[in-house]
């Protein structure tokens, strides 16, 4: 969350956030221990960890499939995954773990509670779409779409365009977002009067902690739909 | 608490550019460490579950060719070995006939030999009888008349004397 004092650092001209970098990290750090762990001692018959990364692989594909025809799949596979599996810990990560400096400053919390990861993200995905309907269609058939079906779409078609960047980072990011919110607040609820409003608010907490969870796996999950809807979108000719 | 939606204030765009990097390190991460290897394995087993199908099925037409197989060399064995047999048999029973048939011949040439041999010999024994009675008849005669008579003189007459009594025995 956002609304305390923000530590920031220069680097190459440009502003970082310190809690966004070191939180990216944690998330990065951990996909990669996940994967790592998971991905030991690949054999026919698999193991425990392997039947998991194989299950995720499956079910990152089964989303990628419901909208991209299955042959135009395999290069996005990477993709998906990649990007289910990021958001899915940057959503949880702030659920469990918060860290601030004694200033106040937030530095461990989700990343995905800042709208300019989720439009990186957002954006990553469009340019993929573009890049992959221009490979596919080349550039004439490809920027022909956006006048179909007449001319005067054009407009239309590129405010689409920013519509799509814009709902699909800060969906996700609002979601996260107001999920951290409330613990927090609840949190203040629980501490402000001592026992009494303790014993109440602990047991909402731990509720809202879970439905948040929840609510991180299925934002997770929508992104990467969205994603394969837009990308599969610029897949063909439009009609 | 909204500063960042206001673009230009709070907008740490050396994040974004943090992200992407991360995101793309982190995607060639995985794919080297998890993704080709694990997508090789599962297409591996995909191709070996369906080889097993497929070689499944051969070593079941193979069996059922086998038995097929098998059951028609059974029948064609059986029936040689019926073969067998009835040849034998029909052996057997040539052999018997021609051993009985040959068995008969021999009996009736041994029948008729021996039938041939008793006749020499009652003829000799008949010729031998004749001359001793020639002879006796002759000294006989010779002591009564008392004159040597000439054996080869009388011999015609005593032969059909005797060839009278023979006849006379027979009758």
């Amino acid at each position: 969350m956002n609304d305390g004092p923000v530590s920031t650092f220069q680097f190459l001209g440009l502003t970082f956030s310190t809690a966004n970098v070191v939180s990216g990290l944690v998330v990065f750090l951990l996909v990669v221990a996940v994967i790592f762990f998971t991905s030991r001692n690949l054999a026919m018959k698999p193991t425990k960890g392997q039947n998991f990364l194989e299950w995720l692989i499956d079910f990152t594909n089964g989303i990628l499939k419901g909208s991209i025809p299955a042959k135009e799949v395999g290069g996005f596979g990477l993709y998906g995954f990649t990007l289910f599996l990021f958001l899915f810990l940057s959503n949880q990560l702030g659920l469990f773990i918060q860290l601030a400096t004694s200033g106040g400053a937030t530095i461990v919390r989700s990343p995905t509670s800042d709208p300019i990861v989720t439009l990186t993200f957002s954006l990553m995905t469009l340019m993929l779409a573009q890049f992959a309907g221009v490979r596919k269609l080349g550039y004439k058939t490809h920027f022909a779409n956006y006048m179909k079906p007449f001319v005067f779409w054009l407009p239309i078609s590129i405010f689409e365009e920013f519509t799509n960047f814009l709902t699909l980072g800060l969906r996700i990011f609002g979601v996260i977002f107001s999920g951290e919110m409330l613990l927090k607040l609840i949190w203040e609820l629980a501490i402000s009067h001592g026992i009494a409003t303790m014993v109440v608010a602990v047991p909402i907490e731990m509720i809202w902690q879970g439905f948040s969870a929840f609510l991180g796996a299925i934002q997770a999950f929508v992104f990467v739909t969205l994603s394969s809807v837009y990308i599969s979108q610029k897949l063909e000719v439009e009609e | 608490m909204l500063s960042h939606l206001v673009v230009g204030q709070g907008l740490y765009y050396g994040d974004s550019i943090f992200y992407a990097v991360c995101f793309l390190l982190l995607m060639w991460i995985i794919k080297v460490l998890a993704w080709k290897p694990v997508t090789k394995m599962m297409q591996d087993r995909a191709d070996k579950i369906s080889n097993d199908i497929d070689s499944a099925e051969k070593s079941r037409n193979d069996a059922a060719e086998l038995v097929q197989k098998r059951q028609a060399a059974l029948a064609s064995s059986r029936s040689e070995a019926q073969t067998i047999v009835n040849d034998a048999k029909a052996n057997g029973q040539q052999q018997r006939e021609q051993i009985v048939t040959q068995a008969q011949a021999d009996v009736q040439t041994l029948k008729q030999n021996a039938q041939k041999d008793i006749e020499q010999e009652r003829q000799d024994a008949l010729s031998n009888a004749r001359n001793d009675v020639a002879d006796l008849s002759i000294e006989i005669a010779s002591k009564i008349i008392q004159r040597e008579l000439k054996a080869d003189d009388q011999k015609a007459l005593i032969d059909s004397y005797i060839e009278g009594l023979g006849k006379q025995h027979e009758s």
